[in-house]
């Protein structure tokens, strides 16, 4: 998909933990914090309602701290009667983060704290313990897959040129908090070069998939992995390999450079905070072709035109269509509108 | 095409692929019948220590063609916080619950994770429960607001057919479609039906991979996963490791420019191999697809011996549709390693989908829905020994030795006899010939590049199989 301006949704899905939460309808901008939490350490199970005496009906009754709050060793938890007080008191420091259907609660140790951050400008539209979910109106190019965490930064052209590779070279702590424009092709040095140097993300054509398990691990697929770790955030805009960008789409790439922008890796979105009026889209959508051996991808340009079906070199039969380069099947070319 | 069934009327059938569909059938205007994927089920299952019940999960997540999400056993290590995290981050739609007869509490500890996890949000997960009532009322306390369902003990075909079809109904939405694994299965017993011999029905789709094994009394032995030679193909890197898909290609190739492929078909639905390059990836993540369906098949439990015993192998989707007839008969081949002879046969495009869609509303007529390719005979001979084959052009005598794999096309019916052996193996015209396979079993490839591609490039070229002329792979 080529770049579009309109509202957008992006859900930002959340870690057990959550300790804090934004009001549905609440104004935020892309980098705010929208929700915050802690990561627990071994829980310990707490006999509640069984030391009281109570069924687990009744429990909430005599609580005296909710799930999520934060206690201290020997803070009470709960307490019932009057004159032979029967009560239960916190073994650790730590938060309450169950109660258990038999009416015993759970209590976890914090050893660290978490914090999400939008990446639109808009409205909270949703919030719940699992996600938030914030609509906004953006420039926005979707990607085909997004790696690491969401990333929120200034976009800055690095890349020389559509067709240039991201030369780590080119890559400084100069560039900390900033997404950087690649070209065709970001590599794994270049990634893990910009991770070092504090770089928010990197957004480039192509990136090569023996460099995502370099990077991510050998579990990574093509259907991107958002994660919440501290790795690199790589959004691939075309696919895998080399893919030289249309103009269409680093044009306006470079003329948004030294917005501020922000990469939602779960949607595999590039949206970038600038006025609707900020970029002059050409009518023409840009089309792109899978190469022959299917290990990159390129722009068609000039003059392409339907031919019939025709028979390619694996005998395979399909409609093609006539470019400057030969045929290629209709069916490994596609618009990007 | 004009699908003919039963009842005489035409249905016209809209078959998806990709991303688009292929409508069949005499109307312009809309189709009878509409034949999906349907929406991905992600499934938990929520397991005891039992290995019958959690092979029985697999079998039903297989069944239903559901994503396995993950997979929580009693028995496993982690706190409530590890396991409700693994369960969070695994979003399941819905979680099937098997508790062991005296190990409710280890369940209800999983069911604690599962509402720690998952019990907030719009969008909870549905709980399938199986366990007895006593058991069945303690788990739905512990899920708290989740919905829950009874499902039956998944140890029988028939209870696993009861869950699978609940399954099935979370995939197809609101809508009213046929799922293509549903028919597959229901091409499957057409064929049986029709032809009065087990079928063997196996589909490689871009995003899909099947197997429906139907004997000629309608026992079915069905799996189904979310690996394809298309959008699925990185899951089966994924899930195989690239080095074994990597294997079976006729040239060298290393595996980041592989992988590189790969991940660009899985982006690109419905894209066209154009290259002998690209036609001979999609063959060996074909062959991945099926062989790693075979395995999972084999942990769950199904019935592995029927499978193999099958003597009649019908390729459907992408697997039948390769330019040349040898390309699907290796690829069931190699997949499937089978023993003893089979009959190979693949579907004319998209017909035998239909045919099965429509079979599951009403009977339908599969009569030349099929091609027979190629009858297959698996030797281990430890000595030289002769196969005769007799066609309209009278009787060749071939002479196999340990490792000797070659096709010898033939003329109108056919006849295979064993030195040595009354047996004798019949068939009727066939588009390639006969088969002999003497390569052993299992198949053994060569670790090193160097040994392997030439011997993988002798099988290709040994059935015609690749258009390769010399320097164009």
């Amino acid at each position: 998909m080529s770049w579009q301006y309109g509202a957008w949704t992006a859900v930002h899905r959340l870690p057990l933990g959550l300790s804090r939460y934004p009001e549905v309808g609440q104004a935020v901008r892309a980098g705010d914090i929208i929700a915050a939490g802690t990561t627990y350490g071994v829980p310990v199970r707490v006999a509640t309602a069984r030391r009281l005496g109570i069924t687990p009906a009744d429990l909430e009754r005599v609580l005296r701290v909710s799930v999520g709050a934060e206690v201290e060793r020997g803070a009470l938890l709960a307490r019932t009667g009057r004159r032979f007080v029967r009560a239960v008191s916190a073994p650790i420091d730590g938060r309450v983060v169950h109660i258990r259907a038999d009416g015993d609660l759970e209590l976890a140790p914090i050893v660290d704290r978490w914090i999400v951050r939008s990446t639109l400008d808009g409205t909270v539209t949703a919030s719940d313990d699992l996600a938030v979910t914030v609509e906004g109106a953006a420039w926005a190019l979707q990607g085909v897959a997004g790696y690491g965490p969401d990333a929120i930064g200034e976009l800055t052209l690095v890349a020389e040129g559509a067709s240039a590779d991201l030369v780590p070279s080119r890559i400084d702590v100069r560039q900390r908090g900033r997404i950087l424009i690649g070209g065709a092709r970001g590599g794994a040095e270049a990634i893990a070069r910009a991770h070092a140097c504090g770089a928010a993300g990197v957004i480039a054509g192509a990136v090569p998939a023996g460099g995502l398990r370099v990077v991510f691990g050998e579990d990574v697929s093509a259907q991107g992995s958002p994660s919440r770790a501290d790795t690199p955030t790589v959004l691939c805009l075309l696919g895998f390999g080399h893919a030289p960008l249309p103009s269409q789409i680093f044009a306006p790439l470079a003329t948004l450079a030294g917005s501020r922008a922000a990469i939602h890796t779960e949607s595999a979105r590039l949206f970038v905070f600038a006025p609707a009026d900020a970029v002059q889209l050409p009518s023409q959508p840009a089309s792109l072709a899978l190469v022959a051996d299917w290990g990159a991808l390129r722009a068609v340009d000039g003059v392409a035109s339907q031919a019939a079906d025709m028979t390619f070199a694996s005998e395979v039969v399909g409609a093609a269509i006539m470019t400057a380069d030969g045929p290629i099947p209709a069916a490994n070319v596609k618009s990007l509108v | 095409m004009t699908v003919a069934t039963a009842t005489g009327l035409a249905a016209t059938v809209d078959v998806a692929h990709e991303s688009g569909s292929t409508r069949i059938g005499p109307r312009a205007d809309a189709a009878d019948l509409r034949v999906t994927m349907g929406e991905p089920l992600r499934l938990a299952v929520l397991v005891g220590r039992e290995p019958a019940n959690v092979a029985a999960a697999h079998a039903v997540a297989l069944g239903a063609n559901a994503d396995l999400a993950v997979t929580l056993s009693t028995a496993g290590a982690g706190t409530l916080l590890e396991r409700a995290s693994a369960l969070r981050e695994a979003r399941p739609n819905a979680v099937l619950v098997i508790a062991d007869k005296g190990d409710v509490q280890g369940m209800i500890e999983l069911v604690e994770a599962l509402r720690l996890g998952c019990a907030a949000g719009p969008n909870t997960p549905i709980l399938l429960v199986s366990a007895d009532e006593k058991a069945r009322a303690r788990i739905s306390a512990s899920a708290g607001p989740l919905r829950s369902e009874a499902v039956p003990a998944p140890t029988t075909p028939s209870a696993r057919e009861a869950i699978v079809t609940r399954l099935r109904a979370l995939r197809r939405g609101g809508g009213d479609i046929v799922l293509r694994d549903e028919a597959i299965e229901a091409a499957a017993r057409s064929l049986a039906l029709a032809n009065g011999r087990a079928a063997l029905v196996l589909d490689v789709s871009g995003s899909s991979t099947s197997l429906a094994l139907v004997q000629p009394d309608g026992a079915l032995t069905a799996a189904h996963s979310r690996l394809g030679v298309g959008s699925g193909a990185d899951r089966i890197v994924a899930r195989s490791g690239l080095d074994r898909v990597r294997r079976w290609m006729p040239r060298p190739i290393d595996a980041p420019a592989l992988l590189e492929r790969v991940f660009n078909r899985a982006r690109w639905p419905d894209a066209v191999a154009p290259s002998v390059l690209t036609l001979a990836l999609e063959m060996s993540l074909a062959r991945e697809a099926v062989a790693h369906l075979l395995r999972d098949s084999e942990r769950a439990g199904l019935d592995m011996r029927a499978i193999a015993n099958a003597r009649w192998i019908v390729a459907t989707g992408q697997l039948a549709r390769f330019p040349r007839a040898a390309q699907t008969a290796l690829v069931v081949l190699d997949a499937l390693l089978p023993a003893g002879t089979k009959l190979i046969s693949r579907e004319r495009p998209d017909a035998l989908v239909v045919a099965g869609a429509i079979a599951t509303r009403s009977a339908t007529d599969v009569a030349g829905m099929t091609e027979d390719l190629a009858l297959v005979t698996s030797l281990s001979p430890k000595r030289a020994t002769t196969v005769t084959v007799t066609d309209d052009a009278g009787a060749i005598d071939e002479k196999v030795v340990r490792g000797a794999f070659f096709l010898m096309p033939t003329t109108g019916p056919v006849q295979i006899t064993f030195a040595g052996s009354t047996a004798r193996e019949t068939a009727g015209p066939l588009a390639l010939g006969v088969i002999v396979d003497a390569r052993g079993r299992p198949l053994e490839l060569p670790q090193r590049d160097a040994e392997r591609v030439p011997t993988i490039a002798r099988w290709y070229s040994a059935v015609a199989c690749l258009p390769i002329d010399e320097g164009t792979l």
